[in-house]
């Protein structure tokens, strides 16, 4: 937006009242934990890393010289979020305690396959680590940062 | 309209243009609905998504970023 | 001309006679040129009428509120002596060096003593009438002009006090808590030697009652448009509410009467158009439906709407559409009582299609022309200068703000008709005239400011000081303003609260530095406007009482509250707390900067080289400053290489020529034709610009910009233009007859179309020069064959100011003028007649209302006046451009050559269509204010930059690939490897890198994440 776009302005406000008076008032006690996983996937390095190359890699290029063009940028931001959205659900599950990837899976709603691979990532850079094992069925839990 | 709910809103708006442009907004009385509480920066750039965040937790419904 | 080889010596002062928006523009811009400033004003306060009005068109700012500002600042500003009540006598020696003797009256009030208590004025016994409101209410003996007054010390009005005329009273004496009053001063005379004058004198409001149309003096409910500012004024005599003086009822229905004493030529009045007054009745109707919250009854009687400036039309649609404002096209016969003794007013008059009709209304407001000063012609005696026929002053349109008399400059409306606008331009060009003739002798005059130390008190927990402002009725009309201090004082850290009429008044700025020091306050926050315009002023204000400029932060709760949720005013008001709890929040955490320095490149980039563009070099280049002037075609002149003359009469070609070749031959000056910018960085002091000259690249170092790019006409599809070889544009025409003068002499008849592509819906905007461009051709071609037979078809005829002669002798040399409206546009058609193809043109007249056939040799069309599309240029130097493609200066009213980016500048078409008088004044201008920067011996930097803190930073780079200015880069540090390091100079302050930086190891000072957290924190609370 533009200095020269007062009209603009009052009718972006008065628009966006509208859509925010549909969704309703924001409870931010419901909505805590939530916006605890969000922060948790802003704060990801790699997800800062990506947002900070943006110029570097759409304007410029990489040390490979490629450019990704806009679409590209994008998808790949697309991947890394919910890469990392899914790796904040897990984290947030686990912070109540120990739990088996089947337990991950019905408390974040993610696929079986997609919470061992997450797992499996967190593991690695020593963010969730093996805790027990319930009969043959091994628990996780979440490693203070 | 439907005004059961006031929503409450925060946006940055930027010195050079948006803030500008509300200002203008003001100049020239185009009227909108009083629930937006602007925190002025001096770049839209300036405004990281954990502002945003923030915003949500400390109380608003939305918040808008005016590049 | 003056050469730096011109060795006789200058004396650094300049004189400005007459305090008004244009003196005090002008004083400022001189002592920001480096000279000693002497601003005398006749009246014991500057300001002038500016001072008087409610809001300004067309942006509807408070008037008080943006002249107050530079008012402050000149009357605290080092390098200008204010000189109240005084006259310049007596003026001797020459340009360069003047000696002028100046008598001041006795204020019979010690100047050092006052304290403003306002305690004479009290006790004063002597009620008289109060003529900064017109008369409409009354004033004691013993005052002060307005509440905002610079300087603001009261007088004893001499002429009225009861110690003068009866030799006994005395109690302004007895009762002064500080001995102040002194009944027995004299005149004083002052002899000043002085370089350079700037005349200033402004204007004097016609006065309706030597017309008997009118009925103005013999009916309460007739006033003038200045007396209605007044009524509408929140300090005015009616605080700002609707109601007419006889009873003091409520208007309901009011009525503008246009062209009072201007385009008449009954005795007495003026045939030239006071070039005002069309746009400030709509601005008045406007202001008065918003008082009156729509129901209002805004009627404006008028011949033509003359809204030609710069997004005047489309305020001018907007009254007309949105606002409800009635626009009756009339001639109005008589005013008078509706009845005998009635306090209703019926007018009388005539509309277009000749039907007398009648209305009644509540009050009817006479839009008074404007004049020359009373006492020009004596003034003009004094100072040895011309007058033209109309008693302003004399200039020419190739020498905007030059006199007859060499080192005496002139501007504002004691030049001729203008808005403010038009009179700040000229003023900042005279002050560049000024700098240009006393250039070697910069800064042998002046002081430079010195601060008190800064108090050690920031340390200390805040004590937060809050100023809530009324800002007359702008703010307090929707908001409970003392419910907001009072709210303020339960804030945390908060020490003191206030409220005040208006927070930027020069007496407000005394109680800001009183409160800190008795208070100990070491943060301040002021809940008003907007700080992008007055921030500054508090800074400067708190910086004076020893607390760092940075500890202070702004809540918008006017552009951003008040004037946007007016009929919500219980939400506005909230919105006004949360607002101010969140200024609140973060004004307890921010911590004491300093301002940087930087390295200044003292030469100029022009960009266009036409007549504004040459003009602006040739300025700068007087003044000593190394200028590069690069323009895109493969000679200099622009669209002045196909003028003949001015209106006035003045050859453009030989104008055109002198100018060339002072700017070819000037040493300081490097013309590179051929020329396309390529790329624009760096910032004020500092820029580098990339441009490909005649093919070869080429770089340029400069400290400022300014931007002369011109515009052009627009080709039309309408009309059987590019059909038929006799219907041609603007200069088509003289260029025709030129080439082949039988064309001219077998030629019967000639059409001008106006408004062609012009005030339409996808370009709403008057382009301003071609009614007189029009009617001065039309003159030419009657004079050269007076059988030809001319028809002007136009909409509105808008030979705005002295341009109206113009219109008077065409249409007494016959020239047949035509109003057509919008959506009955003429219709052209060819036709065979005697073997010869002719064009036959149709047009509704609107006087017989029924359709006249044209038949014409050659129909001209005046074409809108069409922007270049600089998108590429507004990007490389972040300046805005508006809806209509034309670049945004930084603020319409007083800051019309100036970007909200500093050093970059604005003149000419590339700001909006203008006459070749109008670009030349704002080129002179545009280049004093780049004078302005280019003579500091530094650049000052906002400390608003990013910081790293090393300890956090792991040396990713990724700042570095996200800074989009190259502000900050990675060094090796021994034993830790690379580092981010912030280079100041650069950093805009937008905090890419802080958001971008992985370890939240970037910050940037004044918005750091600790100051916005706790803004986003305490604006989410409720109150």
């Amino acid at each position: 937006m533009s200095a020269a776009e007062g009209q603009a302005f009052a009718d972006f406000v008065t628009e966006l009242t509208k859509t925010t008076q549909e969704l309703g008032p924001f409870d931010k006690e419901k909505s805590r934990r939530a916006l605890g996983i969000v922060e948790n996937v802003l704060t990801s390095p790699r997800l800062r890393w990506l947002m900070g190359m943006d110029r570097q890699l759409t304007q410029r290029e990489n040390v490979f010289h490629e450019k990704l063009d806009e679409g590209r940028y994008r998808e790949l931001m697309r991947g890394v979020v919910e890469n990392e959205y899914q790796k904040a659900l897990l984290l947030d599950a686990l912070g109540d305690g120990p739990l088996s990837v089947r337990e991950m899976a019905s408390a974040t709603g993610l696929p079986v396959y997609t919470v061992s691979m997450r797992l499996g990532e967190l593991e690695k850079s020593g963010r969730a680590d093996l805790h027990s094992y319930e009969g043959k069925t091994p628990r996780f839990l979440k490693v203070a940062a | 309209m439907n005004d059961s709910h006031e929503p409450k809103m925060l946006a940055f708006l930027c010195n050079w243009c948006s803030y500008a442009g509300a200002d203008l907004a003001g100049v020239s009385r185009f009227q909108y609905p009083p629930t937006v509480r602007v925190l002025r920066t001096m770049c839209s750039g300036r405004v990281d998504s954990l502002h945003m965040i923030e915003g949500l937790k400390s109380g608003f419904d939305s918040v808008l970023v005016f590049g | 001309m003056m050469g730096n080889s011109e060795s006789k010596t200058v004396t650094g002062a300049v004189m400005v006679v007459g305090g008004g928006i244009a003196g005090t523009q002008a004083a400022l811009d001189a002592a920001e040129q480096g000279f000693y400033v002497y601003l005398v004003e006749k009246a014991p306060s500057i300001g002038g009428m500016m001072a008087q009005l409610d809001k300004t068109f067309p942006t509807n700012d408070c008037s008080m509120c943006i002249l107050s500002p530079k008012l402050v600042e000149s009357g605290r500003h080092l390098n200008i002596e204010l000189l109240t009540m005084s006259e310049v006598d007596r003026i001797e020696g020459d340009a360069g060096n003047f000696s002028v003797t100046v008598r001041e009256r006795p204020r019979y009030v010690d100047f050092e003593k006052c304290i403003a208590c306002g305690i004479c004025s009290e006790k004063c016994p002597r009620k008289v009438d109060d003529e900064f409101n017109m008369g409409l209410n009354k004033r004691k003996a013993a005052y002060v002009m307005y509440p905002q007054a610079v300087p603001l010390k009261y007088l004893i009005d001499g002429e009225n006090c009861i110690y003068f005329q009866k030799g006994k009273c005395k109690a302004c004496e007895k009762y002064c808590p500080a001995g102040a009053v002194d009944l027995g001063q004299k005149e004083k005379t002052h002899t000043i030697n002085v370089g350079a004058i700037i005349l200033a004198a402004g204007s004097k409001v016609f006065d309706p009652s030597v017309l008997d149309t009118y009925g103005y003096g013999g009916h309460p409910n007739i006033v003038t448009s200045l007396e209605f500012e007044r009524i509408l004024s929140a300090s005015g005599p009616f605080e700002g509410h609707l109601v007419r003086p006889s009873d003091r009822k409520e208007c309901k229905r009011i009525a503008w009467l246009q062209c009072v004493g201007s385009r008449d030529t009954h005795e007495g009045s003026h045939t030239y158009c006071s070039g005002v007054c069309c746009t400030y009745a709509i601005k008045e109707a406007v202001i008065a439906r918003e008082h009156a919250k729509d129901s209002l009854d805004a009627a404006i009687f008028y011949m033509d709407m003359r809204t030609y400036g710069k997004d005047f039309e489309r305020y001018y649609n907007r009254a007309k559409n949105e606002m409800g404002v009635r626009f009756i096209r009339s001639r109005v016969h008589s005013v008078g009582p509706e009845r005998l003794g009635s306090p209703d007013l019926r007018i009388d008059y005539v509309d277009e299609k000749g039907s007398v009709l009648s209305e009644t209304f509540d009050l009817v407001v006479l839009s008074q022309g404007l004049e020359a000063p009373a006492d020009i012609a004596e003034m003009a005696k004094r100072l040895q200068i011309d007058l033209d026929a109309s008693k302003f002053v004399q200039t020419s349109s190739l020498a905007p703000v030059e006199t007859s008399r060499p080192g005496i400059f002139v501007c504002g409306f004691v030049a001729g008709p203008k808005d403010i606008p038009s009179s700040v331009i000229d003023a900042s060009a005279a002050s560049g005239a000024c700098a240009a003739l006393l250039s070697p002798a910069r800064g042998t005059l002046t002081n430079e400011k010195t601060y008190p130390p800064e108090d050690p008190v920031v340390n200390d927990a805040p004590k937060v000081g809050v100023f809530v402002c009324h800002c007359g009725l702008n703010i307090a009309s929707v908001v409970d303003v003392p419910a907001v201090r009072e709210y303020a004082r339960n804030l945390p850290g908060v020490a003191y609260v206030a409220d005040n009429l208006f927070t930027c008044s020069q007496d407000t700025q005394k109680l800001i530095r009183e409160a800190i020091k008795e208070h100990g306050l070491n943060r301040v926050v002021v809940a008003a406007c907007t700080p992008r315009t007055h921030e500054p002023l508090f800074q400067e204000t708190i910086r004076e009482a020893g607390i760092n400029r940075y500890l202070f932060e702004m809540a918008n709760i006017r552009d951003q509250d008040s004037w946007v949720h007016q009929n919500e005013p219980e939400k506005a008001t909230q919105k006004a707390k949360d607002l101010l709890r969140m200024a609140v929040a973060k004004v307890a955490l921010l911590e004491p900067l300093e301002r940087m320095r930087a390295e200044l490149n003292q030469g100029a980039l022009i960009v266009g080289g036409g007549v504004s563009g040459m003009t602006a070099a040739l300025n700068l280049a007087e003044q000593g400053f190394k200028t590069y002037l690069l323009e895109s075609a493969g000679e200099l002149g622009g669209n002045a290489l196909k003028l003949k003359h001015t209106w006035k009469g003045e050859s453009v070609p030989e104008f055109l020529g002198g100018l060339r070749e002072r700017v070819m031959s000037h040493p300081l000056i490097e013309v590179q034709l051929h020329a396309g910018i390529k790329s624009i960085q760096g910032f004020v002091g500092q820029f580098i610009t990339t441009a490909e000259v005649a093919g070869v690249p080429r770089q340029f170092e400069h400290g400022v910009v300014i931007i002369a790019s011109g515009a052009e006409a627009y080709k039309p599809k309408e009309y059987l233009y590019g059909k038929s070889d006799r219907v041609v544009l603007w200069h088509e025409l003289e260029e025709l007859f030129e080439k082949d003068p039988r064309k001219l002499e077998e030629a019967k008849s000639v059409v001008f179309i106006q408004c062609v592509g012009s005030r339409e819906p996808d370009r709403p905007y008057c382009s301003k020069i071609c009614c007189t461009a029009s009617v001065k051709e039309a003159i030419e071609l009657k004079e050269r064959k007076p059988d030809l037979q001319i028809y002007v078809l136009y909409r509105d005829l808008r030979t705005y100011g002295l341009r109206e002669e113009l219109y008077t002798k065409a249409r007494s040399l016959g020239i047949m003028f035509i109003r057509f409206p919008v959506d009955e546009k003429p219709v052209v058609e060819t036709v065979r007649e005697n073997g010869k193809e002719l064009l036959s043109i149709t047009v509704r007249d609107h006087v017989l209302d029924r359709p006249v056939r044209i038949t014409a040799d050659y129909l001209k069309l005046a074409t809108a006046i069409v922007p270049k599309g600089e998108k590429e240029l507004a990007g490389f130097l972040n300046i805005p451009l508006n809806q209509d493609g034309f670049f945004l200066e930084a603020h319409m009213k007083l800051r019309p050559v100036e970007f909200a980016v500093d050093g970059i500048f604005l003149c000419g078409l590339a700001h909006y269509p203008k006459p070749l008088d109008e670009s030349i004044a704002q080129a002179k201008a545009a280049a004093a204010k780049a004078a302005g920067v280019l003579s500091r011996p530094y650049i000052e930097v906002e400390p608003v930059v990013s910081s790293v803190n090393k300890d956090d930073c792991t040396g990713c780079g990724l700042c570095e690939k996200a800074c989009p200015f190259g502000a900050i880069r990675r060094h090796e540090i021994a034993g830790k490897g690379l580092r981010a390091e912030s280079i100041a100079a650069s950093c805009k302050g937008c905090g890419v890198c802080a958001a971008a930086c992985p370890q939240k190891a970037i910050d940037i000072v004044h918005f750091r994440d600790t100051q916005i957290v706790a803004a986003i924190r305490a604006g989410g609370e409720s109150a």
